[in-house]
């Protein structure tokens, strides 16, 4: 239980600064027109300070912010009033990179950030990376300026950046709104909108921050201004009948696999899977980022080297699998089935005939008809809308209740099969790593290999990038702030951003922040490089830079053979080159240590230690990478 | 017959972007009436023609886009067979866009690359 923030409306200076005054350098013109009566020019507290109240007292450490008018009161307030302290303020270079940093923050911290916006051009500019953390799952404050009374905008440009319903532009995609009319009824949704985004299924929230409600004095509100207790709600779990029946489908099978998506919000998240599949010898498929079937690409379930996991022999697994159970998985139907793109586009089942299929996703208690993020239905046997982390402990337990000896034996055994052929696998996987060694452009595994090299004895983050797969099969995955997940939306612009939020988390931690960054994805908005510097976030960032949208380019491809035309002139609208854009000399003009590029992969290692020792010192560090396409 | 199966499957499953056990693209078997093709033409065309695209420069292969071709790949048959009517996600290259003789100087470089070792950075 937290205890009430009762907030006083007297003019007293906050915790932590200074009292000062608000008055402004005042004109010592006569006005035109005068009165007997002068007009008020100074204030005293003002509505956008209890807001910093309200923002504090829900624990925000940093709110993110492209600086904008329609919220300039609450800008001031955050700074000044706030002491710029829980919430400091970053300086965004653009919206989208500021909900991305919340984006990428929240998926290490397990608390959201704060983001402050105009209602219209800044809205408008954030919309893709909220429908990002939409798709993903991730909780995004988003606080927007606007000025709905009419009569009160300045001629011109505010009427332009003025909205009658600000939030209507992303309500497909964001989980609840408000625009309050008053201070009271600001702390109440503020409170509320953050329960909400914080009840599983999260998801980005948004509240409009009124600018007259934000520049006015405070009014006498009889003693009601208060921020209201928050109150977060228990993830749902599960009906127990449910959960006792997936048990025993789950031991009854000869062959079941679980796979698991966003299903570990939390470290508790994976130990609770590892929980499960050891306590049925299960095979488990997880975070396999990019792939086909796009079967799992959310969060850090399940340790990469367990012998249990089957995630590198994830179309055998499938195949073999008498029972599934999807934990938290978007796509179950397309981890199901195999899809062919070819000029009849088809689907087969990837499945052996009479499979029995469980489904658990809170998703199922939050979907919109308008954007198709749902993905297929599915014919699950047995569907749970409930949150898979918090049903996990009692399914394990129902299962723990329904174990035999003779079950026990049977489990061993199936234990024992999985663990050889992921030691295959992963054996095969080094040996693949080898081919191309020498080339360049520098081949993908060769990249991979020897970032782990320098990363291995670090307490080091994935923060963004997969690299064709090839961490996934060449370095050790097993703690929770490991890997972080993709996009969600597949919005591309995702990655640096995301990536300099989840750093900003991992800094208080120590951790080294790796961030395997796509060329393209980081040219929607390098402005973050530049928030990166200012703000003294380490991360190293390594460019892959196969310089082109290459996903289009195979996309070219496809097209220009089915019509018989060839693949020749694919690369018109895809590639980046010619000329080639030098990422080191971007970085370095924004505060960053770099190298690059470096087309050698004898170069590589060397580089890439050196931009360490510049990370270590509290420094961003990208080294660019002249890399095969895949 | 299995074995023809079983390598178009893996081939189908790779191209397609399947996340595979590996993306080496195995076949028992020794190419088999390959007709003669030129390795330099056919490295110069496995980048024309896009091959590098998704299965690399040194048709290395990738994980998330298309298998390893070589050495030691398909028989030429099956190979031919595979990238003229693709089962799964590789585009499908006509005679019109890749001639035979084209395809067999393809064939001519997958089949020449060298068999790689260990470095210790992976052992």
């Amino acid at each position: 239980m937290r205890r009430a923030a009762a907030v006083s409306a007297a003019m007293a200076a906050p915790a932590g600064v200074a009292a000062q005054s608000a008055t402004p350098a005042a004109s010592t013109a006569a006005p035109e027109s005068s009165t007997t009566e002068a007009e008020p020019l100074t204030g005293g507290r003002a509505g956008s300070d209890f807001m910093v109240d309200t923002i504090k007292a829900l624990g925000f450490e940093y709110i993110c912010a492209n600086p904008g008018s329609s919220f300039r009161g609450l800008h001031e307030s955050v700074i000044n009033y706030g002491g710029n302290e829980k919430p400091e303020l970053l300086t965004c270079m653009h919206e989208e990179s500021a909900v991305a940093m919340a984006h990428g923050y929240f998926k290490i911290e397990g608390k959201p950030l704060a983001v402050m916006a105009h209602g219209t051009v800044g809205l408008q500019h954030a919309s893709m990376a909220l429908y990002n953390a939409w798709c993903d799952r991730v909780p995004v404050y988003l606080l927007l300026g606007n000025t709905l009374d009419a009569t009160m905008r300045a001629p011109g440009v505010e009427w332009v950046h003025s909205v009658q319903d600000a939030a209507a532009m992303v309500r497909d995609y964001t989980k609840w709104d408000d625009t309050p009319m008053s201070l009271p009824h600001f702390a109440e949704s503020a409170v509320r909108a953050y329960k909400i985004a914080m009840t599983p299924p999260y998801g980005p929230v948004v509240i409009v921050a009124d600018s007259e409600l934000q520049e006015h004095p405070i009014a006498d509100h009889h003693g009601a201004l208060r921020v209201p207790q928050l109150s977060l709600a228990a993830p749902p779990q599960a009906d127990s009948g449910a959960v006792a029946e997936a048990a025993r489908l789950l031991v009854a099978a000869d062959s079941p696999l679980l796979i698991a998506d966003r299903l570990a919000r939390t470290p508790a998240g994976l130990a609770r899977l590892i929980e499960l599949a050891e306590l049925l010898q299960a095979a488990v498929i997880s975070t396999q980022p990019n792939s086909l079937p796009p079967i799992a690409a959310g969060r850090m379930n399940f340790p990469n080297r367990h012998p249990l996991n089957q995630t590198l022999r994830s179309v055998a697994a499938i195949a073999d699998a008498d029972l599934i159970a999807g934990l938290e998985i978007a796509n179950i139907y397309g981890a199901t089935h195999i899809f062919r793109d070819q000029l009849e586009r088809t689907s087969r089942p990837a499945t052996k005939a009479g499979v029995k299929l469980i489904t658990i996703t809170a998703g199922d208690l939050s979907v919109k008809a308008n954007y198709q993020d749902f993905q297929r239905y599915v014919e699950a046997d047995l569907s749970m809308a409930a949150d898979g982390e918090a049903t996990l402990p009692a399914l394990i337990e129902a299962v723990r209740r329904l174990i035999t000896p003779e079950r026990r034996r049977a489990f061993d055994a199936r234990g024992a099969k999985l663990a050889d052929a992921s030691r295959l696998v992963l054996e095969r996987a080094r040996t693949d790593a080898a081919y191309a060694w020498d080339a360049s452009p520098i081949s993908t595994a060769r990249f991979a290999a020897e970032v782990w090299q320098q990363i291995r004895s670090e307490d080091w983050s994935l923060v963004n990038g997969n690299l064709s797969g090839w961490p996934l099969r060449l370095w050790n995955f097993d703690k929770h702030h490991q890997y972080i997940g993709v996009s969600g939306g597949s919005g591309i612009g995702y990655g640096m951003p995301a990536s300099v939020g989840a750093a900003l988390a991992n800094r208080k931690h120590g951790r080294l922040s790796v961030n395997i960054q796509n060329d393209g994805d980081m040219m929607y908005a390098p402005g973050v490089l530049w928030t990166a510097a200012h703000h003294k976030i380490p991360i190293l960032t390594v460019v892959h830079n196969n310089r082109s949208y290459h996903e289009e380019t195979m996309h070219l491809q496809r097209m220009g053979n089915r019509r018989n035309r060839g693949v020749d002139r694919a690369h018109i609208g895809n590639e980046i080159d010619n000329p080639a854009i030098d990422y080191a000399k971007l970085a370095q003009a924004m505060g960053w240590y770099a190298e690059g590029p470096i087309a050698n992969p004898n170069d590589l290692g060397p580089a890439l230690a050196r931009a360490i020792a510049a990370v270590k010192r509290g420094q961003p560090a990208l080294v660019d990478v002249v890399t095969q396409p895949r | 017959m299995m074995k023809t199966l079983l390598v178009i499957v893996m081939c189908a499953a790779a191209l397609s972007g399947i996340a595979l056990s590996s993306p080496i693209l195995t076949a028992q078997s020794q190419p088999q009436t390959a007709p003669a093709g030129n390795v330099e033409k056919g490295r110069l065309g496995f980048v024309r023609v896009g091959c590098a695209q998704c299965h690399g420069r040194e048709a290395q292969g990738s994980p998330t886009s298309g298998p390893r071709l070589g050495p030691n790949g398909l028989p030429y048959p099956a190979f031919a067979r595979y990238v003229r009517e693709p089962r799964l996600q590789m585009p499908p290259y006509t005679g019109k866009i890749l001639p035979d003789a084209d395809l067999a100087d393809l064939y001519a470089f997958v089949q020449s690359r060298p068999k790689a070792a260990t470095p210790p950075a992976l052992q």
